[in-house]
């Protein structure tokens, strides 16, 4: 996940905290290894195989039916198949942007619409690539909530690196308590919000950006361009019942860029932006 | 260029589908999202049997089982044991002849006074007894061996088993640096090999670079039976000489290079010193007359107690989309005069992400020993150190094979390699005295392997 | 859209490196060019991999180490019925067969 993963259990008994934790470290474990993009892993398989048909199994197409409909969804602006633009964007904080012929050259490997999906057979162009980057954390976090549910009824948190979804209020009625972290001077509060039920999921492009000719890009990458979205929040954050929802909303709404807030008053969720 | 909604076009809200899809995407359970993921296999076990077959020579059997477990991150503990057996006929050093031969070997000591019956022990030999010494608690009985004429003297009565182990313990001590340390044993009926290795690999530019070096200083004893003979004298049954003892020390250092995604390069250096008795009891050499090349002597063999050697080994791999290349050399000297020159080659064809078949060749070249000879001639003094092994001679040798692999599950490999084996050398040799020009002086030495294995982990 | 096969006038030593590695094709001509080119000039900013692209690398066909029992008992065979040994590792000893 590259990123802290935490486990909140509102009760006394330790034995009981730490059997949840390590249901929920093993169930994290278990997406990461499965889906990461830098270990041999079914992800890093269909991307090494591009090309040949490749049948996952029942888990792996889920999240590919569901990453297909957010592509529908989202006009095409969410898509798995982004991936390859990394080979020219290196989002380090340095001066390097790519030409125009270079995200030209790249743009032919992204696109949902040269993958041949027929469940369980998928069918990735040559040289193209998937990652479930996008929507794997927040899996990862409705997974293992569920199943610290179904260890236990007592009130349970799961953040994974900002991801976060409880489930339901803590053991007095009262709410969780989360800070939203401020863009610019991470470790300090930007605002305080209190939970009681759903999940929250966070966008944003404060530690990752280049700089060229003057102007910041965020990584926020539009695929049917290869170029980044410009004036894009800094930081997106979005309420909803489950972590996968709340995520898609966020990055939709980072997609939109200036219209951001606009979308997400539109679609009446609760949602929170830093400019 | 960013989304917006076109003036007056209808506005969509992709909540509720969204909403819906997701929940759809959570309720599958298809995740087994009722038990915990299993920890990674903290445990492998490797095994495997070999199979050797010598064509009309030695033929060997070796089971062996290796251990490997995880105690934590940091610290894997390791032992393996493995066994051989090995029976069949054994080249003698000596030469063929256009008349019959006899040799005379010790096969096994006994008590003094034991009823031995002279019988046909296995594969053309007789059991006679050794007249012992004066005083002398035991006797040796002797097998002795016929060799009809023109044959190439081979030893039948070879037969030897062998059990080993090792252990081991390998340790992070940081991020990058890791040691490793590690015993063994070896002991069969003529011969025990103890040994100790120690040595420390570190990382560099985010472990792509790991720079090792090492250590092994190895103790062996030989025992063969009736004793070591006294070198370069004639061959008889029985020898009464003294167990003799071999230490030898091996230091290498080596880099292992991450060129890119997909290439891997290994370069090392090693040396060695091995001081002790290194002949072998049960090797001779024939003497030959100057004019006829009868065999008219046949004499124990002679090696230097002192050998130094130094190899140079290139690795590479290579990942091609879903294959993999390795291709390695090797240089060796050492002075005894011997070089050699070694080059391996194999290409591991992936079918599916559970099989895979991996060809394989192997090209071996090597130069002789100074002091190898295949057979003294009577009118010239006897050098201090002789051997007509030929496997100190110089010849080539070619391997060539196949590896087939099966995944049974994400944790367990079977897999079968079969190889044949073709060492040849020069069985003419240039100035070759009377009847030996007529003789086959390095028969060709064919084998066949198959090892079977099976690794898994838990 | 077709693919542009141009390389570009790299600004720097440095770019040429970077076009290189970004044809998929030349990536391993890359990394040998630079092999080359390391051992004349002071050094070689491609040389090994990030940290996530050691996928490849993590599988057991391209560990060093991969196959030992195969590996042992070739070195075995080959010191019984060969003068040369080690190398790789250490080999060779433990036996009176050589």
């Amino acid at each position: 996940m590259a990123s802290p993963c935490l486990v909140l259990v509102d009760t006394q008994d330790s034995q009981l905290g730490s059997e949840v934790g390590e249901r929920v470290k093993a169930e994290a474990l278990r997406i990461e290894a499965k889906f990461s993009r830098y270990r041999p892993s079914v992800i890093t398989h269909i991307n090494e195989t591009a090309g040949q048909a490749v049948s996952v199994d029942e888990e792996t197409a889920d999240l590919i039916d569901y990453a297909m409909k957010c592509y529908a969804l989202s006009d095409g602006h969410f898509d798995i198949t982004s991936g390859a633009l990394r080979r020219v964007w290196k989002f380090d904080g340095s001066e390097s942007i790519p030409t125009e012929c270079q995200v030209r050259d790249v743009l032919q490997y992204v696109g949902w619409q040269h993958v041949a999906w027929k469940r369980p057979v998928l069918r990735l162009k040559a040289s193209m690539e998937i990652d479930l980057g996008g929507i794997g954390k927040e899996y990862a976090v409705d997974r293992a909530l569920s199943l610290a549910e179904s260890h236990t009824t007592v009130p349970v948190l799961v953040n994974f690196g900002g991801d976060l979804r409880v489930s339901g209020a803590r053991h007095d009625g009262g709410p969780w308590y989360v800070a939203i972290e401020n863009v610019d001077r991470a470790g300090t509060a930007a605002g305080l919000l209190e939970l009681l039920s759903g999940a929250l999921a966070t966008s944003g492009d404060a530690h990752r950006f280049v700089r060229g000719s003057g102007a910041r890009y965020g990584h926020v990458l539009n695929p049917k361009t290869g170029w980044p979205i410009s004036d894009a929040p800094r930081s997106v954050t979005v309420h909803a019942s489950t972590c996968t929802e709340a995520g898609l909303l966020a990055k939709l709404a980072l997609l939109r860029g200036v219209g951001a807030e606009e979308f997400l008053k539109l679609e009446e969720v609760r949602s929170w932006c830093i400019r | 260029m960013q989304l917006r909604p076109k003036p007056g076009a209808n506005i969509v809200r992709v909540q509720s589908a969204l909403a819906a899809a997701a929940a759809g995407l959570l309720t599958s359970g298809h995740a087994k999202a009722q038990e915990p993921a299993a920890d990674p296999p903290a445990t492998t076990v490797d095994s495997a049997v070999l199979l050797y077959h010598e064509v009309n020579r030695v033929q060997a059997i070796e089971p062996v089982v290796n251990v490997s477990h995880k105690i934590d991150e940091d610290s894997t503990f390791y032992f393996g044991i493995t066994a051989d057996s090995l029976t069949g006929a054994t080249p003698l050093g000596a030469v063929p002849s256009t008349l019959s031969q006899s040799y005379v070997r010790p096969y096994k000591v006994v008590p003094l006074g034991t009823a031995v019956t002279v019988t046909s022990a296995s594969g053309g030999s007789t059991v006679v007894i050794v007249p012992p010494a004066t005083g002398a608690k035991t006797q040796t009985l002797a097998a002795t061996t016929i060799v009809p004429p023109n044959t190439y003297p081979l030893d039948y009565g070879f037969s030897d088993q062998r059990v080993a182990g090792h252990l081991g313990w390998e340790q992070a001590l940081t991020q990058n640096l890791k040691l490793d340390g590690g015993i063994a044993y070896s002991k069969e009926h003529d011969y025990r090999s103890e040994s100790a290795h120690i040595g420390l690999s570190q990382d560099f530019n985010g472990h792509n670079t790991t720079l090792s070096a090492a250590v092994n200083y190895e103790s062996d004893l030989s025992f063969p039976i009736g004793g070591t003979p006294t070198p370069l004298t004639q061959m008889n049954g029985d020898r009464k000489g003294p167990d003799a003892s071999l230490h030898e020390i091996d230091a290498l250092v080596g880099v292992t290079q991450v060129m890119s995604r997909r290439w891997l390069s290994t370069l090392s250096y090693s040396y060695s010193s091995a001081n002790g008795y290194q002949t072998d009891p049960y090797k001779i050499i024939s003497v030959v007359d100057a004019v006829t090349g009868q065999p008219t002597e046949q004499l124990y063999e002679s090696r230097p107690n002192q050998r130094r050697k130094q190899s140079v080994f290139f690795d590479n791999k290579v990942h091609l989309v879903s294959d993999v290349i390795s291709a390695s050399l090797r240089a060796y000297k050492d002075d005894w005069g011997i070089k050699s020159l070694t080059a391996d080659l194999r290409y591991r064809w992936q079918i599916g992400p559970d099989y895979y078949l991996e060809p394989h060749l192997r090209y071996y070249t090597q130069g002789a020993a100074d002091f190898f000879h295949y057979y003294l001639v009577s009118d010239q003094a006897i050098p201090q150190y002789a051997s007509a092994d030929t496997r100190l001679a110089k010849f080539h040798a070619q391997t060539c094979g196949a590896k087939f692999g099966m995944a049974l599950n994400e944790t367990s490999e079977l897999n079968l390699r079969i190889e044949y084996y073709d060492q040849r050398g020069n069985s003419s040799p240039a100035g070759a005295i009377g009847q030996l020009q007529q003789q086959n002086l390095f028969p060709d030495l064919k084998a066949y392997t198959v090892l079977l294995g099976y690794t898994v982990a838990f | 859209m077709k693919h542009s096969s141009r390389l570009y006038l790299p600004k720097r030593r440095a770019d040429l490196f970077q076009q290189l590695a970004a044809l998929p094709k030349a990536r391993l001509l890359g990394a040998l060019i630079c092999a080359i080119g390391a051992a004349g000039s002071g050094g070689c900013s491609t040389l090994g991999a990030k940290p996530w692209e050691h996928d490849l690398l993590a599988e057991r066909a391209m560990q060093v180490g991969a196959y030992p029992i195969e590996a042992g008992m070739d070195d075995h065979i080959y010191f019984s019925k060969e003068a040369s040994s080690g190398g790789r590792s250490f080999a060779g000893g433990g036996c009176g067969c050589n």
